[in-house]
């Protein structure tokens, strides 16, 4: 077994676990944690895949901004705990994990019995230069202008939508 | 370069994806809802930047990027609107919430 | 290579630069005069008149801009003669929202932000643009959010209001499913191809080494998305409470101008993922063993039936007219999903008559629900012999939405089942003719309701003449296209292509 092969194993179990544990818990505050630990384990993933950027991004970008205000908002509003995820009168809730582990071994399937066709064919140097800040950043500012100017106008909204909707009235 | 075979980092992102699902079909609370969906865009960030990794193209991880951005603006909003909403009812329980049928 | 750029931008791009211009403007109009109201509502305006006249100057057209690969069949925008009459479309449609924001009682006080309310609205339409000429997977992925950001907060827009805000939140969290699992599915669709570009996945689904049923799976993740934003069943559970709760000119612009795009998005797609060729009688081919006509007609025939049915229940108009939105959707699928060039003409006559007939019927709504407050059917009891001209003009636009002669929706379905014969669709075209049919009964009952029953209070319901006006504004092209359609289906004939086909 080599460690490359340890490292994913770790990571993925980890990223895995915690994706449950996230969903389980009564408690958001410990649910909104366990998904900053997955968040982690993804990055640790995408550094063994070379892409460095992204790694880098991922713990800035969600572990860093996007769960703290999640957090945030979970402890400025005090939600308390959900009672007993499984024991609402709801059969539906039992139906929907049905749902989701068809998804799951469809999905899983389908996508191991397509992998054949995958065009695939890993070429180290490629895949090297491929997830460094220079090659993105390339790409963003030439070919994918344009989307990087939409994503700032997603922004731009995204802020004043925010303003709008939970800045406090005054009345 | 990997000895890893490419399926195993599918397996785990389509298990990330159901998962992910599950939460937004299970949890009443909003803003936990709000994470089983990041969660859901993590796994397809992950198939992204695996595909991205095994092709040897970079436009997956561009992709990513772009995926990033939007995710934070919509947590943004979403966490606005679940502000406003428990301003008004005292509830973040998306079974409280129903003037309408849900 | 700056200076192509930038000629590409100006020559091609010129309606969502002035859009995006005019996000600007108006965020620094608001600072400057914000007491104004009205300088606003002008200066809005005229931005989009004057992104309306670039579109249309821009007409015939056919490129792509910023080109990806080595060769020139590789674009990220597509400007073509389809993209161009969905912008055509979505501006108008804009310019018409802005009308009836001015005359909306929900907007109406100190509390309405105008200029932040322009700026969403604009992050919208520039959405709505881009969208409808995104060739690669990436800027329509970014552009889709762009349009369901601004909308979902334009859902919630009136501080304080209980309906508003939890529209606003059934629509985050069905949109931001919905755009996850389509997410999803763009990845599977990137590892089967190596590109994010339509065209070129285009050229690579030609070959056959791709496997087909994962490539399925990824195409049906894909068009969650789609589905949810043109509002086909059954992926629909928003629309109703959506609509219902949202300020009733943001109703009228998500069931017209966001439908629009969806199904810009759509053709496109559909044309790259699906079909190999356009035949040269005008019928789609598709790649070999690959057929998903049955899938698109399962889907528009259950859009139609669920919306008809269901909207036969309904007690508040607003929702009832999200139903049969619902419905048109499904009127409007069944036309591409005849998947021919007469097929598209006819979704292109049925969409332009939709928007004003739609947008007519909700603003006569909202004319009502300005007096009575509410948009139940008790409130327009007697409204034939309160205010006639209104009750007129609305039983106009519910005639044509029903698709009745001498109406524009007469000739919108008049042309959808020319088309459904045309390609020996029999089956669909008899079981849409049995959904016009259902359709009746809820339209003629607000007539009904209008003329028959009498009224229980005695608010009289007073409209100024310039609302009168507008509304007549409205009813004047759906009378004349009912009669006289022969320039609008020649209209619409210039814009059957897009770009590659």
């Amino acid at each position: 077994m080599n460690f490359e092969l340890l490292l994913f194993i770790v990571f993925a179990l980890v990223a895995a676990v915690s994706s449950l544990m996230m969903i389980t818990r009564k408690n958001a505050v410990i649910s909104a944690v366990f998904l900053v630990l997955n968040f982690f384990a993804l990055a640790g993933l995408y550094l063994l895949l070379n892409a460095q950027f992204i790694a880098v991004v991922q713990i800035i970008v969600y572990a860093g901004a996007i769960m703290v205000l999640f957090l945030f908002v979970l402890m400025l509003l005090n939600t308390g705990k959900e009672e007993a995820i499984l024991h609402g009168k709801k059969p539906i809730k039992y139906f929907a994990i049905f749902i989701a582990a068809v998804v799951f071994l469809q999905v899983a399937y389908l996508l191991v019995f397509g992998s054949g066709s995958f065009t695939s064919n890993p070429d180290i140097e490629a895949s090297l230069s491929s997830g460094t800040v220079e090659t993105i950043g390339r790409e963003i500012y030439t070919k994918y202008i344009i989307p990087f100017e939409a994503a700032g106008f997603l922004l731009l909204a995204a802020t004043i939508g925010a303003l709008i909707l939970a800045k406090k009235k005054f009345e | 370069m990997n000895s890893i075979p490419i399926e195993y980092y599918l397996i785990l992102s389509a298990f990330m994806f159901s998962i992910g699902v599950t939460g937004v079909l299970i949890r009443r609370n909003a803003i936990v809802v709000f994470m089983s969906i990041e969660l859901m865009l993590n796994s397809a960030n992950l198939t992204l930047v695996a595909f991205s990794s095994y092709l040897g193209n970079p436009i997956g991880q561009v992709f990513v990027f772009f995926v990033m951005t939007v995710a934070a603006a919509e947590a943004a909003v979403g966490l606005a609107i679940i502000i406003a909403i428990f301003r008004n009812k005292l509830t973040v329980n998306i079974d409280e919430i129903n003037i309408f049928k849900w | 290579m700056g200076n192509i750029i930038i000629n590409d931008l100006w020559s091609f791009l010129k309606p969502e630069i002035f859009i995006a211009g005019g996000i600007f403007i108006i965020l620094l109009a608001d600072l400057v005069i914000r007491d104004n109201r009205k300088a606003i509502h002008f200066t809005a305006l005229i931005i989009l008149i004057a992104a309306f006249a670039s579109a249309l100057l821009q007409m015939g057209t056919e490129s792509f801009i910023f080109y990806l690969g080595k060769g020139n069949n590789h674009g990220l925008l597509a400007v073509d003669p389809m993209s161009t009459f969905i912008k055509l479309i979505t501006i108008f449609s804009t310019i018409l929202i802005v009308i009836f924001t001015i005359t909306s009682e929900e907007f109406k006080g100190s509390k309405f932000k105008s200029g932040e309310f322009y700026t969403l609205l604009f992050g919208m339409l520039l959405g709505m643009l881009l969208l409808s000429s995104g060739a690669d997977l990436i800027i329509i992925y970014v552009s889709l959010e762009l349009l369901s950001l601004s909308s979902y907060v334009l859902a919630g827009f009136i501080a304080g209001s209980n309906r508003s805000s939890e529209a606003s939140l059934k629509y985050v969290i069905y949109g931001a499913t919905s755009s996850g699992i389509m997410l999803f599915g763009i990845s599977i669709l990137y590892g089967l191809t190596g590109t994010t570009n339509l065209y070129a996945i285009h050229t690579i689904l030609v070959s056959p080494h791709v496997n087909y049923l994962t490539l399925g799976l990824s195409i049906l993740m894909i068009f969650i998305g789609i589905g949810f934003k043109i509002s086909a069943v059954p992926f629909h559970f928003w629309t109703p409470d959506v609509y219902e709760g949202s300020p009733l000119p943001v109703t009228a612009y998500l069931s017209v101008a966001s439908k629009a795009a969806g199904f810009a998005l759509l053709i496109r797609f559909i044309k790259v993922g699906f079909i190999s060729s356009v035949g040269t009688n005008g019928f789609w081919n598709f790649y070999e063993n690959f057929d998903w006509q049955l899938f698109l007609i399962i889907l528009s025939i259950a859009s139609m039936t669920v919306g008809n049915l269901t909207a036969l229940w309904q007690n508040n108009v607003k929702r009832m007219l999200a139903y049969s939105s619902i419905a048109h959707a499904g009127y409007m699928l069944l036309a591409i999903a005849v998947l021919s060039e007469k097929g598209m003409l006819a979704f292109l006559v049925y969409i332009a008559i939709y928007m004003f007939m739609n947008l007519g019927a909700f603003y006569a709504v909202m004319l009502v629900a300005n007096k009575k407050g509410n948009e139940e059917i008790s409130s327009f009891a007697g409204l034939g012999y309160k205010n006639p001209y209104l009750a007129f003009g609305l039983s106009i636009f519910l005639i044509s939405l029903t698709g009745i002669p001498p109406t524009g929706g007469f000739i919108g379905k008049l042309y959808l089942f020319i088309a459904l014969l045309d390609g020996d669709m029999y089956w669909p075209a008899l079981i849409a003719l049995l959904n016009t049919v259902i359709s009746l009964y809820y339209y003629v009952r607000i007539i009904k309701e209008m003329y028959l029953t009498k009224a229980l209070d005695d608010t009289t319901i007073e409209t100024s003449k310039t609302e009168l006006t507008f509304m007549f504004a409205l009813v004047a092209p759906i009378l004349v296209f009912g009669i006289y359609f022969t320039p609008l289906v020649n209209f619409c004939t210039n814009f059957v292509r897009i770009l590659g086909f």
